[in-house]
């Protein structure tokens, strides 16, 4: 039994960083129907400056999360500036083409620096021995990470529920017409969401590369499993992407503790999601908290 | 009125018919056909070395692909991320077949057009499933299931004893009338299988959009709902675009396989589905003359771009591979450029070439 609940400890670690991860993306895509493809890309950025302000610049790890938060912040409003802001109008599909385009040109840029090719790990600044309490342990850096995400879903959820900033993002979410004519700057709303997702995919990057260590491949990954994720949970619902993270980092955890090595599968974990985004877009594409659009094919 | 179809100044269509011509005039024609006597005799006349030649046949293979990408992205108007897993659907069609009953068995080298019809037809069944959620859903979705379809593609190439878990499985020379196609001879070969194949592959696609089939994919495109009062089922439409385009890529894949003799996972990941998609944005989303000047312009960057890291690599320590950095980021800038500056790719400056001498001596 302790195998099972040690599963589930594992499940919701990985899944709470799922949720951080999917937060991001569905900011955008809530305010300006936007699919981030280069969100995994924003992620891994958000957590090479934290290394290399901890590490090379040497501040201590808690201010430097903070900064790199700040400084994915800006940059990620400065691409909405460069490159999505003239496209404001022109057809979804080259908005989301641009995406691609950007995360091809962020990898490139990642593969320039020493990060794209070798590992690193950060220092580490918490006790190293697990808890372990029944035999289900958990290590510090997870259960600090699980905290940290869960603070800053808690500060997400209440910016958007009680700020004026957060108010006017969900109010172009509902209607841009509408929140035009009561002097809300669209634009202005578009690049702060951009700007906001930035901030929350340093802050998962952040946690993902204490846990994992920063490895590019596993990083940028994190933007594609976002897919299954956000789909489960409802493409614009940000309750949706936590509750669905969770969900997701659940199946993984079991499908790799008790599918693998039976029936000569392994490695399920990886496509597993995939497997019910497939099937999830074809039975119930509103995911579980989406709204239900009334256009139709 | 009888217009002059050899030195027509302007479009003087007074039917539906001469409209839908393939060559708008004879003078289109005689180019058409004088080009592609240059593409078939220039070996005769000229010898490249290979590795320049296995670019050229790269490109061909890249135009059979995007003859696909465009009908499903360019024409019906949905993103496909997952090309790059149809042409290794069709490619690793071969491979098994090489698997199953060897790498040199009759089949694969004596029945290698068939090998390569019987990919493509794999692709269109990957294709029809992987288009399956376009009956219900907008292009925003289908992003997704392109997505996950090269996901759940590369898992299981890599996980699969069956496939060699994505090193290279290697595919036999193949047979022509003449004997075996040795070392020597096999670029050029596969030059002239591939050139025929794309002519073929280029014909059918024109004709396919002067008919209903072809010409209800732009109308989905445009708008599905007046496509859907017209009686034409937008959901069939777009999964039947997956079917095709699926097509295209199997043939692309099997024609990959054959020419690098082997299949490997490296040439169909996600990087290479971004590449796909590049090469129709360059050439022109929903051109059909962009579907062989993407590939072309998107192949000769990636040579320059070689040369360049190979020329910088003296300069720099050796740890660092600046071509795996240089390359997604030149792809990436092509993209977005091309979109926020030409949208419609080379293909607009192609048809801008061509209304200008066209129009000649006259101006707007």
């Amino acid at each position: 039994m302790s195998y099972f609940f040690q599963l589930v400890v594992s499940g919701i670690v990985v899944g709470s960083i799922y949720a951080l991860s999917a937060l991001g993306f569905v900011l955008i895509y809530k305010s300006s129907r936007v699919l981030n493809l280069a969100h995994g890309q924003i992620i891994a950025t958000g957590a090479f400056i934290t290394y290399g302000l901890t590490v090379w610049v040497g501040i201590p790890i808690f201010i430097s999360f903070v900064l790199s938060m700040l400084i994915t912040f800006f940059l990620a409003m400065s691409v909405e500036r460069i490159f999505l802001r003239r496209l404001i109008g022109e057809p979804i599909i080259s908005v989301i083409m641009v995406t691609i385009g950007l995360m091809s040109i962020i990898d490139g840029l990642i593969y320039l620096t020493p990060f794209g090719s070798e590992n690193f790990s950060f220092p580490a600044f918490l006790p190293e021995t697990p808890i372990i309490w029944q035999g289900v342990s958990i290590s510090y850096t997870q259960m600090v990470g699980v905290i940290i995400t869960f603070i800053l879903i808690g500060v997400f959820s209440w910016f958007f529920k009680k700020s004026t900033v957060g108010i006017s993002m969900r109010a172009v979410s509902d209607d841009q017409l509408a929140s035009m004519s009561i002097g809300v700057s669209v634009p202005r709303v578009f690049g702060l969401a951009w700007a906001t997702a930035g901030l929350s995919a340093a802050a998962a990057g952040s946690v993902i590369g204490n846990i994992t260590g920063l490895n590019f491949g596993t990083l940028h990954a994190f933007g594609i499993i976002v897919f299954p994720v956000v789909i489960l949970g409802g493409l614009d619902s940000l309750l949706g992407a936590v509750v669905a993270g969770i969900i997701m980092g659940l199946i993984q955890q079991f499908a790799s503790g008790y599918l693998d090595g039976n029936w000569g599968l392994y490695g399920t974990a990886q496509v597993l999601p995939y497997i019910i985004l497939l099937v999830l877009l074809l039975f119930k594409p509103h995911g579980l908290f989406g709204t239900h659009e009334i256009e139709r094919v | 009125m009888s217009a002059n179809r050899w030195l027509a100044t302007g479009n003087y269509f007074t039917t539906y018919q001469e409209e839908q011509r393939i060559f708008a005039t004879s003078l289109d024609r005689l180019f058409c056909a004088c080009f592609l006597a240059m593409l078939f005799l220039w070996p005769f006349f000229y010898e490249f070395d290979s590795k320049y030649m296995l670019v050229i046949d790269n490109i061909l293979v890249a135009v059979i692909a995007i003859l696909g990408l465009n009908l499903v992205t360019g024409f019906a108007g949905l993103i496909s991320v997952g090309h790059a897993a149809f042409v290794g659907v069709g490619a690793y069609t071969v491979a098994c077949v090489a698997r199953a009953i060897g790498d040199q068995h009759v089949v694969i080298t004596h029945g290698w057009p068939l090998m390569i019809l019987f990919s493509g037809f794999m692709g269109t069944i990957f294709g029809l499933i992987v288009g399956l959620p376009a009956l219900r859903l907008k292009h925003l979705y289908l992003v997704m299931a392109t997505l996950s379809f090269q996901m759940i593609f590369e898992w299981t190439i890599g996980f699969m004893d069956f496939f060699n878990q994505g090193q290279t499985i290697y595919v036999g020379r193949v047979y022509w009338f003449t004997g075996e196609v040795g070392r020597k001879e096999h670029y050029l070969f596969w030059y002239y299988a591939l050139l025929v194949v794309v002519v073929v592959c280029g014909f059918a696609v024109r004709n396919l959009l002067r008919t209903r089939h072809g010409r209800c994919l732009v109308a989905v495109r445009d708008n599905d709902r007046a496509a859907d009062a017209m009686g034409m089922h937008p959901g069939f439409t777009k999964v039947y675009a997956f079917g095709l385009a699926g097509f295209f890529a199997g043939i692309a894949g099997a024609m990959h396989a054959y020419l690098y003799r082997g299949v490997g996972m490296e040439s169909f990941t996600l990087h290479e589905s971004i590449q796909y998609l590049a090469m129709n944005i360059v050439g022109g989303l929903g051109a059909l003359t962009g579907s062989f000047f993407g590939p072309a312009a998107i192949k000769i960057l990636d040579l320059q771009v070689e040369r360049l890291a190979e020329w910088a690599a003296a300069f720099l320590p050796s740890t660092m591979n600046l071509a795996t950095a240089l390359r997604p980021l030149s792809f990436g800038l092509v993209i977005v450029l091309f979109l926020m500056f030409e949208p419609r790719g080379i293909a607009n400056w192609w048809r801008i070439l061509r209304s200008y001498v066209k129009l000649w001596p006259f101006r707007y």
